[in-house]
C-alpha cells in the first residue's frame, strides 16, 4: 500500500489470521514483539519484564533474528517454567534480517487490538501495559500511547550487567506530534503501544531500513490518529556504557554513524517526494532537526557543555547540499518543461568542461 | 512509668488555666505520622479519579515546604494556611481552582475520618475541667480554628468552641518562634503564673512557653512512631497502621521496641513472602513449596499455623540449603578462583578451621594462623582431598533433596529473601541434572538485585518487593540494609553447613548468632509470627489483611525500617552481628559499625563508605553516627558522596 502523505509503497498487513490465539482460545489484547540476536542474558531479563506485567492479556512473540537458536530456546523454556500459562512463542529467522523485517515477520500474524515492540535489552515497569491499554481504550482515535521513559545506563561485561546511572528521558506531548517527531526520533520503541489497525492503514515497518525504522513508521502512524502521552515513567530504555562488551551495545550507541547515514537517506527520500500543502517532508525534517538541536542547547545550556553535541558544521553542510540538490531538481524540471532550455544548458556545461 | 493526667496537674497546683497542644497531645490519627494522612488521600484519589493522582502525597508534602518558603520570605514569623499550601500545589502541578477546592475539602474530611482521641489528653482535660480550670487549645497548624473544632468534636471533645482554640495560621506567629504565645497571653488575658501548658514538642511546648513564664510539661510519647515525614505513599500505610496501633497501646508506658519491630515490619515482610507464594499458586500447577533455611523459617512457621487453622494451603517444607553447601558440593577442581571463593581477602584462618570449611582434613606443614594467600595455597595443594569431600557432600545433598521431595517430577517453588538468585540457580541446575529435567525450580524472592540478570537463564526468578528493573538507587539502598533483614528474618538455628550420612541437616553453632537470637531475635520472631498470622488470617487489630499486601507495600516496609530506622530500632539491633563467612564461624560483623575514630579525615570517607557497604547495615550505622555531635559530619558527607542514602526514598513519580 502507499503512504497517504508520500505515496511511498509499504507492505500492508496480511489478512486476519488466527495465529495469535492465547491459552483461553481468544485473541490477546496485546501482541508484544521482541527481536533478539545473540544476547540470551538480556533476552531472559526482557521476557521477565513482560511476564511481570500486571496486565496479563498479552502474547509474546520472540523473533530470533538469525542467531543461535539454542540459547533463545533455553531462555524461553526457563521463562515458561515461571508462567506455564503465558502465551509465548518463538520465531527463528533463517538468516539475520534488518530489525524492521524481524518485526514485520512477527506482526504478520498479529490479530490483537494493540502491539508493542519490546527490544531484548529494554524493560517495562510492571504497570506499563495496564496503563497504556487503559489510556488507549479511553482515546479510541489515538494511533498510539507513549509513556514516560527512564534511561538506564548500564555496563555489560562477561555475562554480568550492572547499573551505572539513570536519568529521565526528555519527552513531552509536543515531541509526539508530527512536527515534534519529524526532526528526530523522539522516543524509543519500548515506550509505545500501537493500535494494530495502523498496520493496514499505513503499512508495515520499512524493511529496507537497517535502523530508524521505528521513526519512519511513527511519522506515518502519527498522521492517522495522533499519539497520546502518559506522563508516568513506565518504560526503561537501557543503553550500555562504552566499556561494555560490544555484542551488548544497543543499536544507537554502537551504530551512531549508521543512524546518521540512514537519517540522511530518509531525508533525501522525503526531499524527493512531492510537497503536501506546500510543505516538503524532507525540508521540514531538516529544519525541525535544527530547531531540536537549538532546543537541546537551551535546555542543557551551552555553559554545561550542552552545545558540544551539536554539530553546527554538519548542519551547515547539510543545508548547502539540500540547496544544491533542490537547484538541480529545478533545472531538470525546467529542462523537461522547456527542452530548448535544456539543450542550451547542456551546451553551456560542455563548453565549461571541454573548453571552447 | 509516665505521669498520669492528675499527677501532671498536681505538679502545678497554682494553675487555673490549662493550655494544651492539639495534635499528638489531645488527638492523634490512625496512622503512624501526620504525612501519612496524605497517603490515605492519595489512595482514595487514585481509586476514584485514576492513576494520574499517583504521587499526590509526596507532592503535598513538597507543596507545604514551598508555601513555607514563600511565606517566610515576606513574614518569617507567621505560619502558612491550607489555602496557601494548595496554591503552591496548584502552581507546581497546574491544578485548577476547582481541584484546589476539592483537595482542601478532601484533606479536611480525611483528617476527620482518621482522628482519634489520645487517652492521656482526654484524661487531662477532663481532670482540668473537673478542677474548674479554663482550657485553651494552642496549636501550630495550617488548618483554621473551625476545622480544629470539628476535629476535636470528632474525637469526642464536644465542649470545644472556636473561642477555645488559638491556631498559628490565624494569629501571625507560631509557638515555635514564640509569637503565638505572645498572642495567646494577650488575647486570652492570661496571668502567666497561673498557666500550665502541656504539649509534645520540646521547643514549641517547652522552651518557648517557659520563656514567657508558663509552667510546662512536655510529653512526646505520641511521636514515637514517627519516621522521616517526606516518605509518604499509599504503600507505607499497612506498616503505618500497625505501628499506630502499637503507639496507642503503649501511650502510657515503655515503647516495646522488639515487639513493634517484630509485629510491624518483620511480620509484614514474612506475610509478604507468603502472599507472593499464594499469588503464584493461583496461576500454575506446583508440586511443592519449599521455604529455604534460614530466611524462610518464619514464613514456614506461619504457613503451618495457617494450615492448622484451616487455611486452604498445600503442604510446604522447610528446606535446609545454604550457599556455602551448594558451592562446596559443586567443586570439581580447586582452581585459584575456587580458592578465592573459599577464603576472603581479609580472613586469617587456622588449618583446622580451613579443614572444617571444606569438609576434610588438610595436610599442612604449617600450624598456627594462615594468611589468606597461604590458606588458598594450602587448599590448592590439597585439591584432591577437597574434590573427594565435595563429591561426598554432593551425594548427601542430592539424597537430602530427594528426601524433601525436591527431585519429584513437577514444578517446585523455592522461597527465600534474596538477593542475586545464584543459589537458586545452582539448586535448579542440580535438580535438572538429577532428574533429567523432570523436576523444575522457580525462585520466589523478596528482593532481587541487578546481579540476578544472568541467573535468569538458569532459573525463573521473581522478586516480589524489588527486581532488577528498579532503579540503581533502590538497588544500592537495598544493598545497604540487606544484612539487617538477613539478621532479623531468620531461624533459631545456625546456617546449614552439611548433612549427616542419613541426610539430616547439620547446622553451624555460631556463638555470636546464638547470643543475638537470645537477646533480640527471639522476641522479634515471636511478635512477627503472631502478627503475620493475624494479618493473613484477617484478624489483625489494625485491620491490615493479606489483601493490603503487594510488592510495593513490601518494598515500602523494607525501606521504612531499613532505610529510615527510628533511633530505638538502631539501638535494639546494635548488639547483633552478621556472619557471612563460608563456614559460618567467627564473630561476624556488627550490624551497626562502631563510631569511627575521631581522626577520620575527609579523604578517607570513600574507604569508610566501602567498608560499611561491605560489612554493615549502612543506614542504621549512619543514623547512629548522626545522633552524636562529634560524628554527625560523617553521615552528612557520606550522603553527599552517595545521594541515594539521603533519607527520602519515596520520589515524586
Amino acid at each position: 500500500m502507499a503512504c497517504k502523505r508520500s505515496g511511498v509503497q509499504f507492505p500492508s498487513a496480511p489478512p486476519f489470521v488466527f495465529g495469535g490465539l492465547n491459552y483461553h482460545g481468544s485473541m490477546p489484547a496485546v501482541t508484544v514483539v521482541m527481536r533478539t540476536f545473540e544476547r540470551p542474558v538480556m533476552l531472559a531479563r526482557a521476557i521477565a519484564s513482560v511476564q511481570n506485567q500486571t496486565f496479563t492479556d498479552w502474547e509474546l512473540v520472540v523473533v530470533n533474528n538469525g542467531g543461535d537458536p539454542a540459547p533463545v530456546d533455553s531462555a524461553v523454556a526457563v521463562a515458561r517454567q515461571a508462567q506455564p500459562s503465558c502465551s509465548l512463542r518463538v520465531i527463528h529467522l533463517e538468516d539475520r534480517f534488518g530489525m524492521e523485517e524481524a518485526s514485520n515477520r512477527a506482526l504478520a500474524s498479529c490479530a490483537s487490538e494493540f502491539f508493542a515492540i519490546h527490544d531484548d535489552d529494554d524493560s517495562w515497569r510492571e504497570g506499563f501495559l495496564g496503563r497504556a491499554v487503559e489510556v488507549a481504550r479511553a482515546n479510541v482515535s489515538a494511533a498510539a500511547v507513549v509513556t514516560g521513559v527512564t534511561k538506564i545506563v548500564e555496563t555489560y561485561r562477561g555475562g554480568k550487567v550492572w547499573p551505572v546511572a539513570y536519568e529521565n528521558f526528555y519527552l513531552d506531548e509536543g515531541r509526539l506530534t508530527y512536527r515534534g517527531m519529524i526532526g528526530n526520533n523522539t522516543f524509543p520503541p519500548i515506550a509505545a503501544l500501537f493500535r494494530t489497525r495502523l498496520l493496514s492503514e499505513v503499512g508495515m515497518f520499512d524493511s529496507s531500513l537497517p535502523v530508524l525504522g521505528d521513526w519512519e513508521f511513527n511519522l506515518r502512524a502519527v498522521n492517522v490518529g495522533g499519539f497520546v502521552y502518559v506522563n508516568e515513567r513506565l518504560a526503561n530504555y537501557h543503553t550500555r556504557t562504552a566499556d561494555s562488551d560490544r555484542a551488548a551495545g544497543n543499536s544507537i550507541t554502537v551504530g551512531e554513524d549508521l543512524h546518521r547515514d540512514v537519517k540522511l537517506r530518509l531525508q533525501d527520500r522525503w526531499l524527493a517526494e512531492p510537497s503536501v500543502n506546500g510543505v516538503n517532508k524532507g525540508l521540514l525534517s531538516i529544519s525541525a532537526q535544527a530547531l531540536l538541536d537549538i532546543d537541546e542547547i537551551r535546555r542543557h545550556g551551552v555553559a554545561n557543555g550542552g552545545g558540544e553535541g551539536v554539530d553546527g558544521e554538519h548542519i551547515a553542510h547539510r543545508t548547502a547540499e539540500i540547496i544544491a540538490l533542490r537547484k538541480t531538481w529545478r533545472r531538470v524540471a525546467r529542462a523537461l518543461r522547456h527542452p530548448g532550455h535544456g539543450v542550451r544548458a547542456v551546451k553551456r556545461l560542455m563548453r565549461r568542461v571541454f573548453g571552447k | 512509668m509516665l505521669l498520669t493526667a492528675e499527677q501532671v496537674l498536681d505538679g502545678t497546683p497554682t494553675a487555673t488555666v490549662l493550655t494544651v497542644d492539639f495534635f499528638d497531645t489531645l488527638i492523634t490519627r490512625s496512622v503512624a505520622q501526620p504525612t501519612h494522612v496524605f497517603a490515605v488521600m492519595e489512595q482514595h484519589l487514585v481509586a476514584e479519579l485514576g492513576s494520574a493522582w499517583s504521587g499526590f502525597a509526596v507532592k503535598r508534602v513538597r507543596a507545604e515546604h514551598d508555601a513555607r518558603v514563600v511565606a517566610a520570605s515576606d513574614e518569617p514569623m507567621r505560619d502558612v494556611t491550607i489555602d496557601e499550601i494548595y496554591l503552591a500545589f496548584a502552581q507546581a502541578h497546574g491544578s485548577s481552582m476547582a481541584e484546589r477546592r476539592m483537595l482542601i475539602e478532601r484533606e479536611k474530611s480525611t483528617e476527620l475520618a482518621l482522628v482519634k482521641p489520645v487517652a492521656f489528653g482526654v484524661a487531662l482535660v477532663s481532670a482540668a475541667r473537673a478542677r474548674g480550670m479554663r482550657v485553651v487549645i494552642v496549636s501550630d497548624n495550617y488548618m483554621p480554628a473551625s476545622h480544629i473544632v470539628n476535629m476535636a468534636h470528632a474525637a469526642g471533645y464536644s465542649w470545644v468552641t472556636p473561642d477555645d482554640v488559638m491556631v498559628s495560621c490565624e494569629h501571625g506567629g507560631m509557638k515555635h518562634n514564640g509569637e503565638l504565645w505572645r498572642a495567646v497571653i494577650e488575647e486570652k488575658s492570661l496571668d502567666v503564673a497561673a498557666v500550665l501548658h502541656v504539649g509534645d514538642d520540646v521547643l514549641a511546648d517547652g522552651t518557648m512557653p517557659a520563656s514567657f513564664g508558663l509552667a510546662t510539661n512536655v510529653r512526646d510519647v505520641m511521636r514515637r512512631s514517627h519516621r522521616v515525614m517526606a516518605n509518604t505513599s499509599p504503600a507505607v500505610l499497612p506498616l503505618s497502621r500497625i505501628e499506630a496501633l502499637y503507639r496507642d497501646r503503649s501511650a502510657n508506658g515503655i515503647w516495646p521496641s522488639a515487639e513493634v519491630l517484630g509485629g510491624g515490619a518483620i511480620a509484614l515482610l514474612v506475610a509478604s513472602q507468603i502472599v507472593d507464594v499464594m499469588n503464584a499458586l493461583k496461576s500454575r500447577g506446583v508440586r511443592s513449596v519449599q521455604f529455604i533455611a534460614r530466611d524462610g523459617y518464619l514464613a514456614h512457621q506461619v504457613w503451618e499455623k495457617l494450615r492448622a487453622s484451616g487455611a486452604d494451603l498445600p503442604p510446604a517444607s522447610y528446606t535446609a540449603l545454604s550457599r556455602s553447601v551448594i558451592w562446596r558440593s559443586r567443586i570439581e577442581n580447586v582452581s585459584e578462583e575456587v580458592a578465592h571463593r573459599l577464603v576472603g581477602d581479609d580472613e586469617v584462618l587456622t588449618v583446622e578451621r580451613l579443614g572444617r570449611r571444606v569438609g576434610c582434613e588438610l595436610q599442612s606443614a604449617k600450624s598456627g594462623p594462615l594468611t589468606a594467600d597461604e590458606a588458598r595455597a594450602l587448599l590448592m595443594a590439597n585439591g584432591s582431598h577437597i574434590v573427594a569431600a565435595s563429591r561426598e557432600l554432593r551425594s548427601r545433598f542430592v539424597s537430602y533433596l530427594r528426601s524433601v521431595g525436591l527431585l519429584d517430577e513437577g514444578h517446585h517453588l523455592l522461597v527465600d529473601l534474596g538477593w542475586t538468585g545464584s543459589t537458586m540457580a545452582d539448586v535448579a541446575e542440580v535438580v535438572c541434572e538429577e532428574t533429567a529435567g523432570a523436576a523444575t525450580v522457580e525462585g520466589r524472592l523478596l528482593g532481587m538485585y541487578w546481579d540476578a540478570v544472568p541467573h535468569r537463564q538458569r532459573v525463573p526468578l521473581h522478586g516480589y518487593a524489588m527486581n532488577e528493573f528498579c532503579g540503581a538507587d533502590d538497588n544500592v539502598r537495598l544493598l545497604g540494609c540487606q544484612s539487617l533483614f538477613e539478621s532479623l528474618i531468620t531461624a533459631p538455628h545456625g546456617s546449614v553447613v552439611g548433612y549427616s550420612p542419613s541426610t539430616v541437616p547439620e547446622f553451624a553453632h555460631t556463638a555470636c548468632e546464638q547470643r543475638a537470637y537470645r537477646e533480640v531475635g527471639e522476641a522479634i520472631a515471636a511478635a512477627a509470627l503472631e502478627s503475620a498470622f493475624r494479618i493473613l488470617a484477617g484478624t489483625h487489630e489494625s485491620g491490615v489483611t493479606a489483601s493490603d499486601i503487594s510488592g510495593d507495600v513490601a518494598w515500602a516496609t523494607m525501606m521504612q525500617l531499613g532505610h529510615t530506622p527510628r533511633r530505638d530500632e538502631v539501638e535494639l539491633v546494635s548488639s547483633v552481628s552478621h556472619v557471612t563467612s563460608v563456614d559460618h564461624e567467627g564473630d561476624g560483623e556488627p550490624l551497626i559499625a562502631p563510631m569511627p575514630s575521631q581522626f577520620v579525615v575527609h579523604s578517607e570517607l570513600p574507604e569508610v563508605y566501602d567498608s560499611l557497604m561491605h560489612a554493615n547495615w549502612v543506614q542504621g550505622t549512619l543514623a547512629r553516627w548522626e545522633s552524636d555531635a562529634t560524628t554527625r559530619w560523617i553521615p552528612d558527607e557520606i550522603r553527599k558522596l552517595s545521594p541515594m542514602f539521603q533519607p527520602q526514598w519515596v520520589q515524586i513519580p
